[in-house]
């Protein structure tokens, strides 16, 4: 769905710090939203650690660069990282065309896939949380 | 008649005296990474020949090749001719501010410094868990890139001074802000002022900076000749520490990469090592060491303004470790750190690192 001209899929599941989550069979996959995205501007480095870091809810496990903003990547569940997107190491710019698609970030290979059930899920609940956000970040 | 431009009035004959011969485009990084002749000096001093003699003007389509410069000197260095081309550039570079025409990220950098205390407008200051602003022997100034891409570096070098004793404090430091000068502005006075005051208020007599970029400012530009004229001297921390004996030593192969604000800019190139050699009896140096050395793409604001092509350059400069089969890869500015870091590919299996933060972990490791 189209939240003032933010493109933020409402089947997903998102964390609060703007990154997206979708079930892929007994993985989750993870990237950046639209939001934050655009507000980044153009990505130009994305941090990939090695496959089988230990991630733990809450907790930064990545880095991610744009011209004018340092982010982090925080762990929206307990798991482990089960892959990453190899072409962003080349081409971190995928997350500003695609940030869907071809810029998914990482595979988690959760321990309890409940918990995505703690992120923010559904038309409302992402129409209220986007329009808050959207006006925290006017300011 | 009156020249337009000031880089006219103060460089027409180095200009003039480039005698196309191409040294230049053999050391350029930029070239190196784009092979787009109108980036290296020679070409840059093709475009500003035509521009003095009327035939093109200066304006926004010479944004992209006047601001594309790391300002690393390895052309001047290697000019048959003598000219001064990093000079020369910032000099057009502020003539083109002047008359509107300025890359958006440096016109951003600008405005940011006025209202911030640091080159990203973060407002969170970083806590290094240290007193600040206290009577001591030394100030340890850490710099913007130390402080808020680099801080794991940071926090790492401060450890390490804690552990070999030296008696320093902290300042509520702002930038700088001698990029400024290179992108087409000035200084700024009032951060300036502003960082010489902490300095003064501590009663130290000896700056130490993270940051070759701050230690080059602090010493050369004329906003902090107060810091000289009150007796305080300001070094690069690679300076103080190739007096102490650290005690420790690694198997591992490392090469230094030398940074261009320390090593051309600075003629600083063999504390660094005096220090490296005494830790890594497998040292070994990169192809293109010292005053060859290849910049890392990061200076002249081109890893704000042009960060793909600056990333381009750090991928060049990481071959030649790949080449010499190095484990890990020391540097004494957080600046290469931070974009050597940045581009490093994931089967190069080598680290890269400041060489206080290898050190530190050396230390902590024999301490168990």
């Amino acid at each position: 769905m189209e939240i003032e001209g933010y493109n933020m899929p409402d089947e997903l599941y998102y964390d609060e710090n703007h990154f997206w989550i979708k079930e892929e069979g007994d993985v989750l996959l993870m990237g950046m939203d639209d939001f934050a995205q655009k507000m980044a501007g153009e990505i130009v480095y994305v941090q990939l650690p090695e496959e089988g870091k230990e991630l733990s809810l809450g907790k930064k496990f990545a880095k991610i660069e744009s011209g004018k903003w340092l982010g982090k990547a925080f762990a929206p569940v307990n798991g482990e990282l089960a892959a990453v997107n190899e072409e962003l190491e080349t081409n971190p710019g995928l997350i500003n065309q695609d940030c869907y698609g071809k810029g998914w970030m990482y595979k988690i290979k959760p321990n309890d896939k409940g918990e995505i059930n703690k992120l923010i899920h559904g038309p409302e609940a992402i129409k209220n949380w986007v329009l808050a956000d959207i006006e925290k970040y006017k300011k | 008649m009156e020249a337009k431009y000031d880089f006219v009035k103060k460089y027409r004959e180095q200009v003039l005296q480039c005698s196309r011969c191409g040294f230049c485009q053999a050391v350029c990084p930029v070239y190196g990474a784009t092979l787009r002749p109108s980036y290296n000096a020679r070409g840059k001093m093709l475009i500003l020949k035509e521009v003095m003699e009327g035939k093109i003007p200066l304006n926004d389509e010479l944004i992209d090749t006047l601001f594309q410069c790391t300002t690393c000197a390895s052309c001047q260095i290697n000019c048959p001719s003598g000219v001064n081309v990093p000079d020369i550039i910032k000099q057009v570079r502020k003539d083109m501010v002047h008359i509107g025409s300025c890359h958006p990220a440096f016109k951003g950098m600008n405005e940011v410094l006025e209202k911030n205390t640091n080159i990203y407008a973060e407002d969170e200051v970083p806590d290094f868990r240290r007193e600040k602003n206290k009577k001591a022997e030394y100030v340890f100034f850490i710099g913007c890139v130390g402080a808020y891409r680099e801080d794991e570096s940071t926090e790492a070098t401060l450890d390490l001074l804690d552990r070999i004793g030296v008696k320093y404090t902290l300042v509520d430091e702002v930038c700088c802000s001698g990029v400024l000068e290179d992108v087409g502005y000035q200084l700024n006075e009032r951060l300036a002022k502003k960082n010489i005051a902490l300095i003064l208020a501590t009663g130290a007599k000896t700056v130490v900076t993270g940051c070759p970029y701050c230690s080059r400012t602090f010493n050369n530009k004329p906003q902090y000749q107060e810091l000289k004229d009150k007796g305080v001297k300001v070094i690069h921390i690679s300076q103080l520490l190739k007096n102490f004996d650290l005690g420790v030593k690694t198997t591992k192969k490392v090469t230094y990469h030398d940074p261009c604000d320390l090593g051309r800019h600075c003629n600083i190139y063999e504390e660094p090592r005096e220090t490296i050699q005494k830790i890594a009896p497998s040292f070994v140096e990169l192809p293109h060491n010292r005053v060859d050395a290849l910049c890392c793409g990061a200076g002249g604001g081109v890893r704000g303004a042009f960060p793909k092509n600056s990333l381009a350059m750090a991928r060049r400069r990481l071959q030649e470790a790949e080449e010499v089969g190095a484990e890990v890869v020391l540097t004494e500015c957080n600046s290469c750190v931070h974009n050597l870091t940045n581009a490093k590919l994931r089967k190069q299996k080598f680290r890269i690192c400041s060489t206080t933060q290898f050190i530190n972990e050396l230390m902590e490791a024999k301490e168990g």
